[in-house]
Formats: structure tokens, C-alpha cells, sequence
């Protein structure tokens, strides 16, 4: 779908995709810096009682609880944010829309940065369907993401489902 | 008091603000078929999304009603095959999949094989078949990797096929590599372990 002075484009969305290789000793040295870092402040703490120290672990494991309120979990705390981007560099407004935005145009307005369009939302779990309007007219369904077989309004749309666990 | 009070909840989408983007007849159709779903205890939201994308997408009244007519058909039947206690993304996603070619004997074999939430193996399976897998090839892959697979590999398998489908390999015979690799029903080490938190936003 891309026209030919796109392919500069492209390469830079190809290269920015490549998976970045993390030494895997990286944790344990920014740990290690870390801990260095912070030895001396721990000398400047003051000396607490075993009773005193106790009721300051349990205020603050009651404290965590009341904040995380983890017996409360539902479907929005399994929440995914997922990044969508369309190239269209002729583009002069791009907006997502779908089934997470009541396929209004007006709420979620794509960002661009030389013609690469993005735009992150949260989205709890299930299926959605969604298409991005480009300069307010024209449907584009999503290249990256599988296409909804099932349009019935003649207009090209993809789907992205968020799931429960693992996804 | 009581009557008012059923009229009150059997009238959710004739209050929904969101309809008065329809034209009235259009709303007024919307509404009777969203409080008639929501009747029987099917979930609304999906209805009202489809009459919303439809208006959006400048439709007519007409087929706005036929497109949330047949969702709503749809999802009673999904239900049927789910149960009572499938939740609203289960049934939309297994709209998906039935819509796709899926029996309602299969999402409700799936429904035997898989513990719940079952929406990502039901949307795996209708995007297969959106890539060109045949609905018995796709169904029979999703319920051989049902059991153990987490969400994560179903969708890395999905991902591995649709590659394979894009190099020129013919889609059922793609899903028959795949699935016979085996790489997609381990636990350990898949992208989505919970040990692993997420980089960066991922892509749909």
C-alpha cells in the first residue's frame, strides 16, 4: 500500500522493529551500581527498635494492600496498551477509531512525526474492531493486524483482541 | 414501583446518548433490538458499537439494522454454545469465529477443553481464517493447542502462520507445519510470561 518515495519510510519503521539485543548481564551491573550508590545512605538511617521496625513493616504491608487492593482485580487491571501506527506521509489528519472510542473521530487524533502515525491506548480485554480515517474521508484498515472478514458497511476495518492472561 | 423499575432496565438503549448520532427511525430500531438482547441477558455494547460504526461510516438506516439484527442473532447463538456464564468479549469473539466458519459444536468443544477466558483462542481462530486458513484447518489447530497453550502462543502461532501464508506457503499446509513444530504449547518462556513485563506498547 505503500507508494515508492515511502520506502525510506519503511525501512526506518523495518529497522525500528528489529527486536534490540540486552546484554543479559545488564541486570545484575545496574543492580550492583545501584547498591553501591545507596551504601551510604543507608548508615545515615537511624536505629530502630525490633517493635518499632515491626509495626512500620506491617503499616506499610497494610498500606500496600489497601493501594493494590488485589481481591478487587477485574477486567481493566488486565488492561494492554498497544501502539497503533499507520505510514501515510501525504496524510494531513489521521484518527483511530473504533470499538474502544464509540468510532468517534474526535477522540483518538493520531500523532505524526514525518509521516509515521502512532497513537497508544489502554485497552481491556475482548475484540475490537477499528479502522484509522485518514483526512477526515478515506478508510484504511490497519496493515499490521488481521482484517475484519465480517465488515458489513463496505469500508475496510482490522481487528485486535486483548486477552485475559498472557497476551 | 416494580413495573417502572423493569421498564426502567428493559430500556437501557433507548436512553443510550450515544444512539442520537442515528437517524430516529434507525435509533429507534437500534434501541428495540439492543433492550430485546438485553431481555434475554446478551450484552449490549457490542450492538451498540456496530450501529455506531455503521453510522459513522455514513451506512444507511437500513443496513444498520440488518448488520445489529444479525449480531444480535450471532450472539444468541454463541451463547448457546458458551453458556450462560461466557462473558460479553467471549461472545463477541466467538461471533467472530461462527462468522468465520466455525460449527457451534467446535467453540463448544473448545469451551470443554480450555479454561476460560476463551476470547483469544476464539479470535485466533477467526483471524486464521481470515489469513486464508480453511475453517476446519484453523479450528482443528486452535483445539489442538487449547489445552496447554497460553494466549501469548496463540497469538505467536497465528503470527508464524500468516508469516509462512506471506512467503507463498498454501494456508492449511502452513498450519499443519506450524502446529506439528510443537513451539507454541510450552509455559516456559513465552513472550507473555508473567515474569516478563512488557518492553514497550506492543502491536495489534
Amino acid at each position: 500500500m505503500f507508494e515508492p518515495e515511502d520506502e525510506t519510510v519503511e525501512r526506518v519503521i523495518q529497522h525500528l522493529r528489529r527486536p534490540v539485543a540486552i546484554d543479559a548481564g545488564l541486570d545484575a551491573r545496574v543492580m550492583r551500581e545501584i547498591a553501591q550508590a545507596s551504601s551510604p545512605r543507608r548508615r545515615a538511617w537511624p536505629r530502630w527498635s525490633a517493635g518499632a521496625a515491626a509495626a512500620a513493616a506491617a503499616a506499610a504491608v497494610l498500606g500496600a494492600l489497601v493501594v493494590a487492593r488485589p481481591w478487587a482485580r477485574n477486567a481493566t487491571s488486565r488492561a494492554d496498551t498497544l501502539q497503533f501506527v499507520l505510514v501515510a506521509p501525504q496524510a494531513a489528519s489521521v484518527a483511530l477509531v473504533g470499538d474502544f472510542n464509540d468510532w468517534d473521530p474526535a477522540r483518538s487524533p493520531m500523532q505524526t512525526a514525518h509521516g509515521i502515525w502512532a497513537k497508544a491506548l489502554r485497552l481491556a480485554p475482548g475484540r475490537y474492531r477499528y479502522a484509522f480515517l485518514v483526512n477526515g474521508v478515506e478508510w484504511r484498515a490497519d496493515p499490521g493486524a488481521p482484517a475484519a472478514k465480517d465488515d458489513e458497511f463496505g469500508t475496510p476495518s482490522s481487528v485486535v483482541t486483548v486477552g485475559g492472561r498472557g497476551s | 414501583m416494580i413495573l417502572a423499575a423493569l421498564l426502567l432496565v428493559t430500556q437501557v438503549a433507548a436512553q443510550d446518548p450515544r444512539l442520537e448520532r442515528l437517524d430516529p427511525d434507525t435509533r429507534s430500531a437500534v434501541a428495540a433490538i439492543a433492550d430485546s438482547a438485553h431481555g434475554v441477558g446478551l450484552p449490549v455494547e457490542p450492538i451498540i458499537q456496530r450501529a455506531l460504526e455503521g453510522a459513522t461510516k455514513g451506512a444507511s438506516g437500513a443496513r444498520i439494522v440488518a448488520a445489529v439484527r444479525r449480531l444480535a442473532v450471532d450472539l444468541g447463538t454463541a451463547r448457546s454454545a458458551l453458556g450462560t456464564s461466557a462473558s460479553a468479549p467471549e461472545l463477541e469473539a466467538a461471533v467472530a469465529a461462527l462468522r468465520a466458519g466455525a460449527t457451534p459444536q467446535v467453540l463448544a468443544h473448545l469451551r470443554d477443553v480450555r479454561r476460560p477466558p476463551l476470547t483469544m483462542a476464539l479470535s485466533v481462530l477467526a483471524d486464521l481464517v481470515a489469513s486464508g486458513v480453511p475453517a476446519d484447518s484453523a479450528a482443528a489447530a486452535v483445539l489442538a493447542l487449547a489445552p496447554k497453550a497460553r494466549d501469548a502462543d496463540l497469538v505467536e502461532f497465528r503470527r508464524a502462520v500468516e508469516r509462512d501464508i506471506a512467503l507463498g506457503a498454501p494456508p492449511g499446509a502452513a498450519t499443519s507445519v506450524r502446529l506439528n513444530t510443537g513451539a507454541f504449547t510450552t509455559d516456559a518462556g513465552s513472550p507473555g510470561s508473567p515474569g516478563t513485563p512488557p518492553a514497550r506498547p506492543r502491536r495489534p
